[in-house]
């Protein structure tokens, strides 16, 4: 494992020891970066109130070691596979609805969306040919257009 | 360190992995009525790194360390303190 993605899994371990969370730190190198999951039933304490404390890790870990990782690579956080659930769950209704548009005609867009949720839509209906995406919105709530490849 | 487990490791874990001068990070608690007072004490020039842009790090901090205040059904008030820890 690279120093970078090491750093960042012994930083967990301890963060875990000081919950007092009993949690296994897996890791799987990607391209991307590294994927981080914690395992284990008391893990569940990083999903509630809709993943709060996940967001928070995600961002103190973004903080403290995210500039250790090669430029092209980000680190990513998850406990028992939640975010990676809801992302394949974004993934599916960005694909339901670009199939609604090449039915209809009519364009469909999505509830309000962070940056890296909008990604995850513009990277899964590109994958579908005759639709295109667009992210519309102001600076507060942006979200995604979908509509007829012109 | 001190303790290896509750809010005030948690908090210390998190301030140590922030920061650039880890050894001058201090944790204090103590308890005021039904709540858990954290204070956080960093170097000077650390202060940026633990309250980050719009406050972003702080609220992740104070997130967390009331994630570890649940586990022992403690309500937790996080408090950074931009001056030297004494004591």
């Amino acid at each position: 494992m690279p120093d970078a993605a090491q750093s960042i899994v012994d930083f967990l371990t301890r963060l875990t020891a000081a919950l007092g969370v009993n949690a296994t730190v897996n890791v799987e190198e990607t391209a991307a970066g590294p994927r981080i999951n914690l395992a284990g039933e008391e893990a569940e304490i990083l999903v509630r109130h809709r993943g709060e404390p996940l967001k928070a890790l995600q961002h103190v870990v973004d903080m403290a070691y995210g500039r250790t990782l090669p430029d092209d690579q980000r680190v990513f956080v998850d406990a028992l596979e939640y975010r990676k659930g809801k992302d394949a769950e974004l993934r599916q209704m960005a694909k339901l609805l670009a199939e609604k548009v090449k039915q209809t005609g009519l364009d469909q867009q999505l509830g309000p969306l962070n940056p890296y949720e909008r990604r995850i839509v513009h990277l899964a209906v590109a994958e579908l040919p005759g639709v295109t995406t667009e992210s519309v919105g102001d600076a507060f709530s942006k979200t995604v257009l979908i509509s007829l490849r012109k | 360190m001190s303790e290896t487990r509750g809010v005030r490791a948690v908090v210390e874990v998190l301030a140590r992995a922030l920061t650039d001068q880890p050894d001058h990070v201090r944790v204090t608690e103590s308890q005021y009525k039904a709540t858990t007072l954290v204070e956080l004490y960093v170097a000077p020039g650390d202060l940026g790194k633990v309250i980050g842009k719009q406050g972003r790090t702080a609220a992740a901090l104070r997130t967390l360390a009331s994630t570890a205040g649940e586990r022992d059904g403690k309500t937790v008030m996080l408090e950074i303190r931009d001056m030297p820890y004494k004591g």
